[in-house]
């Protein structure tokens, strides 16, 4: 029943949401929270609200002056002309079109603003939470929180608050009318409300079963399709067709089965509000005829029983509305929650911080260490020096905490023992936006966004002209595969640089960083395969960016480790060597041992 | 539209009876008015207490029948949509099944998912709606007007007269705001798509400081969102109170006429509250439309995308009980040409050369020079657009799919499906006993490897498993390969993440089985001592011959050869 996002879904009358209820940890809390965003509008929302209690009693007035009307044609006594009568009955017509449709234009208002608010601001939150957050959470969940929750209650402030009044007004102010008219009448009515709860409870019990069921089996079959459908050519391969066909048929026919219980009973529900609504009609016309007759008395009258026959209606429905839109809402509250979880993250912060004008690029790390949660160390004692200009070969298993390293340089975590110093100044003590300002840092994940090839690169450094741009990508070897693009500098990148590339990406994501001009250089050297030619063009262009800047270099090629002024070797976290190629060869340790084991069996004939 | 009703035709049985019972509901709500007038017209007016009883009794037991026919109706209607839910389903996916492999290419897997999901569920909703609620507010109107003329013609032709431009009014503005909201969702998909980009790429946000630039760009696609939004959602919510306005007119207009027909004596009192009644009644129905167009819409949109799967023809078919042939695995290409659907590069051109049963041949090459798609010629899954492939001498054609029982690929990312590593090992051969599936990881080097593991063979793997690296997923696929006996086995860059040493063993038994074998790689080191070795650029043949030939006279080898030596090797666990 869920339907996707953005689409209309009017509320629906016969089909309430049932199946999993929606887990809201503090409605009050959220909903003031949300109400918060509704404030900038108050008094427009104040106007809809009265705008609603105006079309609520217009509501009754209606039907009320009808009954005049026809009173007055079955010649019974009035002050008020025929034709005044219908004078009123049309403003009151007019009237009522005009508050309903002034509710809902300012009601759109105050709630597409809400969620303007709403969305800039998590959106501006969520970029300035630190790295580390990102790394808690799987990206799939934060993106989901900043989409389809918003986008919920986007689709439900809407109309929540018009529907729920509105339900209540007309509730309360047909009860209170019937009451006036016939209170024994009335008592007969609400002898409904029992019938109807016992009745939804049985249905309720039976439909949030097989909704569930009808979910799961749904999952599964999700699964078994995606794994299917992405395998195809395997299938094909290993002719295996007609088995997974009969797999299917099983998830099939189970998917079948509970969902032929969970439309049957939750069918059962439009059919109940129907019953009970002709059953109400019968008692009242039934029982309404016998009391006339059997006790001759004045309080009911034919024009009673009439419009009792219309009331009763009016009187179920908004039960049944009220019903529907609780989960609804309840769904809504729910998504909200989870935003403002993401708010109530605490930031980055710069605070107390100072900035650091120039940067030589002298780098020194002190007795580091680091680790996610308390109890493992990720990084354990981590010292070395890197002077002005040199160049840092980081090697190691995976997980040995070279990414790590990385990451403190950068500032996206913070150490938690020790101290880095740059240009001799602890690194705590100077603003993350000023370090990275001389950052280059070229990561293996090279993302890039969906503009055009220029802006890419111009993302390095946003005033720089189109001249600057494209000297950048010749010295990053860009500019020639840049030409035979079918748009050149100006064609536009889709889904991350999906139609270049990997090795092209490469080139692009150097450009940006040679743009920027940073003194320290990070770099993840790639490890997936790229072909040799583009390979040679990306070791190129990263000699050219390396010149004369302090680099850092998770590197996998043995003749980017030779190079280096300096080899840290780690394992489990800590630095297990350290020295260039030469001396760390004759130590014949660790690494000694790993160049050896690794080019032996790379003789060739 | 129209597939719904072929599927739905199928259940014609229970699909007529849901709708009789829905009638009969009707039938009892449009009577109720009747039998109330009856009540006090011949009864309280009367003064007969048991025509009270009798219309009481009545009313009562009609009741009861419209809850017992509506109750029942939900057996017969839920057995239509599941029904024809679960037929479309298995079409589709019979008929994916039977897609070649380069015609499922045309969808991505994630289309395919919604449409035999999300697009079935639909379908199963618009019909389950249709046989209960939808065709009852149209029958309605009509009914009610009928019943209408029955009561006084004039009153009933207001009404009539009314109906249509209240259709013209709001289907024309449902289909504005319909319109409104697919611009809408546009907007949507720019604003997450912002949000997508910051959140992969949020480290890149942070290093170059751009928070105020992604701000402000965020800002624009958001301010854009809004407007749009505000836009379309007014649109749909002034349906109704339009609606309602000319309804209530009509109601007034009938008020009004009413009175002065009753002056001139040519209607009665009960005739135009009746009429009143219906029109009452009907303005109810209205709400309904909305629901309807909605549902309709969007039901039609995904019987669309559902028909789209279902018209493909299929292009693989597999026969089961299948003869098998038995390939000995001499292949030969003779001018061979590959072309992708819808477009116009030849990825393959006029390729030549010829393989000997048992042979070794080396494939290397650039990304994008083609090597896969050649491979993919050879079991069938992709066909050329020109020339001809032999195999054992005969044309490709004649053996079609069958020569896929002798023809084995591995792609470069081991493609594992959940289940215990034993499954995945037997996945192409299910007699494969448990010794002979041993003899096969033991020939990927993945033995020793699975024997650590704590249940061995029947080590669940994937999501919900143990978590193998990318080279112990190719291992596990290259044994999954030879655990089908093949003949011609083609290894698609399959060893990349492979260390030397094991690589190197690999290789070495697959060369024992003296199985026709071909290598991709980027690595001339794993391919070096091949019988034959092409070099493939831009989808042509650019260097045939072995290895010393190829260093002698190949110019692009000879360029890959010493870039390879220059870049040294791989410092990797």
């Amino acid at each position: 029943m869920t339907n996707k996002k953005g689409e209309v879904q009017p509320p629906s009358r016969h089909h309430p949401m049932i199946g999993k209820k929606p887990k809201v940890k503090n409605l009050r809390a959220t909903i003031t929270r949300i109400w918060n965003y509704m404030k900038a509008d108050k008094i427009m929302f104040w106007l809809v609200l009265v705008m609603v209690f105006l079309s609520a009693v217009l509501s009754l007035l209606g039907p009320y002056f009808i009954g005049v009307a026809v009173d007055i044609m079955t010649g019974a006594e009035s002050v008020l002309a025929f034709e005044v009568i219908l004078m009123l009955l049309a403003i009151v017509f007019v009237l009522h079109s005009v508050t309903l449709a002034l509710q809902n234009y300012w009601m759109i208002d105050v709630s597409q603003n809400a969620v303007f608010a709403m969305r800039k601001e998590l959106f501006e939150h969520v970029i300035r939470l630190p790295i580390i957050q990102f790394q808690k959470s799987q990206s799939g969940d934060l993106m989901s929180r900043l989409t389809n929750d918003i986008e919920n209650v986007s689709r439900t402030l809407n109309t929540a608050v018009i529907q729920v009044t509105t339900s209540i007004l007309t509730l309360v102010g047909t009860l209170v009318v019937m009451v006036l008219l016939s209170p024994l009448l009335t008592l007969m009515i609400i002898t409904i409300v029992p019938l109807m709860y016992l009745g939804m409870k049985w249905i309720t019990n039976r439909t949030s079963y097989y909704f569930k069921e009808q979910q799961n089996e749904l999952g599964e079959m999700t699964g078994f399709l995606e794994e299917t459908l992405s395998g195809h050519s395997m299938v094909k391969l290993f002719h295996q067709e007609h088995r997974v066909i009969d797999q299917y048929q099983q998830h099939n026919k189970k998917l079948r089965k509970v969902g032929y219980w969970a439309q049957v009973y939750s069918g059962f529900i439009p059919k109940l509000m129907n019953g009970l609504n002709n059953f109400g009609f019968a008692v009242i016309v039934g029982f309404g005829g016998w009391v006339v007759l059997a006790t001759n008395a004045t309080t009911i009258t034919i024009g009673i029983i009439v419009t009792f026959t219309t009331y009763a209606r009016q009187f179920t429905r908004p039960l049944n509305d009220l019903a529907n839109q609780f989960n609804t809402i309840l769904s809504a509250v729910a998504g909200a929650e989870r935003a403002f979880e993401v708010m109530d993250q605490e930031e980055e912060t710069d605070h107390k911080k100072q900035d650091i004008q120039h940067v030589k690029g002298d780098v020194a790390f002190r007795h580091v260490s680091f680790s996610y949660h308390t109890d493992e160390h990720v990084l354990q004692d981590i010292s070395f020096h890197a002077k002005q200009g040199q160049t840092v070969a980081l090697v190691g298993p995976t997980g040995a905490g070279k990414t790590t390293i990385i990451s403190l340089l950068a500032r996206f975590f913070e150490e938690q023992e020790g101290e880095i110093l740059l240009d001799d100044q602890s690194m705590r003590n100077l603003t993350n936006k000023s370090i990275r300002s001389h950052l280059g840092i070229v990561l293996q994940d090279s993302s890039l966004f969906d503009t055009t090839v220029r802006e890419n690169i111009r993302y390095g450094k946003l005033n720089a002209t189109d001249q600057e741009v494209e000297e950048s990508a010749k010295m990053a070897n860009a500019h020639a595969f840049i030409e035979q693009l079918p748009k050149q500098y100006d064609t536009v990148l889709k889904g991350n640089g999906q139609g270049i590339s990997q090795g092209q990406r490469q080139l692009l994501v150097i450009a940006r960083t040679m743009l920027a001009n940073p003194s320290i250089l990070i770099l993840d050297e790639a490890t997936s395969s790229i072909d040799t030619i583009t390979e040679l063009k990306i070791t190129d262009a990263l000699e050219t960016l390396m010149k004369g800047k302090t680099s850092f270099v998770i590197a996998h090629r043995l003749n980017t480790i030779e190079k280096a002024d300096m080899i840290l070797v780690l394992k489990e976290g800590k630095i297990i060597e350290k020295g260039t190629h030469l001396s760390l060869m004759k130590e014949k340790g660790f690494y000694a041992n790993l160049v050896t084991t690794q080019t032996v069996q790379t003789v060739y004939d | 539209m129209k597939i719904i009703f072929k599927y739905a035709n199928t259940y014609r049985k229970a699909m007529f009876l849901a709708l009789f019972l829905m009638v009969v509901e009707l039938i009892v709500e449009l009577v109720q008015p009747i039998i109330m007038a009856k009540m006090i017209d011949d009864g309280i007016i009367a003064e007969d207490m048991s025509t009270i009883y009798l219309y009481g009794a009545i009313l009562l037991a009609i009741t009861l029948l419209a809850f017992a026919a509506g109750i029942t109706s939900s057996f017969f209607a839920a057995e239509v949509s599941q029904g024809v839910g679960y037929d479309i389903r298995s079409d589709l996916f019979r008929n994916i099944q039977m897609f070649s492999a380069m015609k499922i290419q045309q969808f991505a897997t994630s289309t395919l998912l919604t449409r035999m999901t999300n697009d079935v569920i639909q379908v199963q909703n618009l019909l389950f709606a249709f046989m209960r609620i939808m065709l009852r507010a149209p029958l309605f109107i009509i009914f009610g007007i009928v019943m209408s003329f029955t009561l006084n013609i004039p009153l009933a032709q207001i009404l009539l007269a009314t109906i249509p431009i209240l259709f013209v009014v709001m289907f024309w503005l449902m289909l504005k705001g319909m319109r409104l909201f697919r611009h809408v969702q546009g907007w949507i998909d720019q604003v997450n798509n912002v949000i997508r980009e910051n959140l992969l790429a949020i480290k890149l946000v942070k290093a170059f400081h751009r928070m105020t630039f992604e701000n402000n760009r965020f800002s624009k696609v958001n301010t854009k969102l809004k407007d749009k939004n505000r836009q379309a959602l007014w649109v749909m919510e002034i349906v109704m109170p339009i609606v309602m306005l000319i309804m209530n007119i009509a109601m007034i207009g009938l008020l009004w006429f009413g009175f002065i027909q009753l002056d001139t004596g040519s209607a009665r009192a009960g005739e135009v509250v009746g009429v009143i009644n219906y029109a009452t009644r009907m303005l109810a129905s209205f709400g309904v439309f909305a629901f309807l167009l909605m549902n309709l819409s969007r039901g039609r949109a995904s019987a669309n995308r559902i028909n789209d799967i279902l018209v493909q023809p299929a292009d693989d078919v597999v026969i089961k009980q299948q003869q098998r042939e038995m390939i000995k695995g001499d292949i030969q290409f003779d001018n061979v040409s590959f072309t992708y659907p819808d477009t116009s590069q030849e990825v393959l051109r006029a390729i030549n050369f010829q393989v000997k049963a048992g042979e070794k041949i080396g494939i290397l090459g650039e990304t994008g020079a083609g090597k896969t798609t050649l491979l993919h010629l050879i079991p069938y899954l992709y066909h050329p657009s020109a020339g001809t492939i032999y195999v054992d001498g005969k044309p490709m054609e004649q053996l079609g799919n069958k020569v896929r029982h002798d023809v084995t690929l591995v792609p470069q990312e081991g493609f594992l499906f959940s289940g215990t590593i034993l499954d995945n090992i037997t996945w192409g051969n299910e007699h494969l006993s448990q010794e002979q599936a041993e003899k096969v990881a033991k020939e990927a080097q993945l033995h020793d490897f699975i024997m650590t593991l704590p249940n061995t063979y029947q080590t669940v793997i994937g999501q919900r498993g143990v978590n193998l690296s990318g080279g112990q997923k190719q291992r596990l696929s290259i044994a999954r390969a030879l655990a089908d006996n093949p003949h011609v086995l083609l290894l698609d860059d399959s060893t990349s993440a492979l260390d030397a040493t094991t690589e190197s063993d690999v290789l070495a038994t697959i060369r024992e089985r003296r199985c026709t074998t071909f290598i991709v790689s980027q690595k001339i080191s794993s391919v070096q001592d091949a019988d034959q070795i092409i070099v493939l650029e831009k989808g042509s043949i650019v260097g045939l011959g072995t290895h010393r030939q190829l260093l002698q006279t190949n110019a692009l080898y000879q360029t890959l050869w010493d870039s390879q030596q220059k870049k040294g090797v791989t410092l990797d666990d």
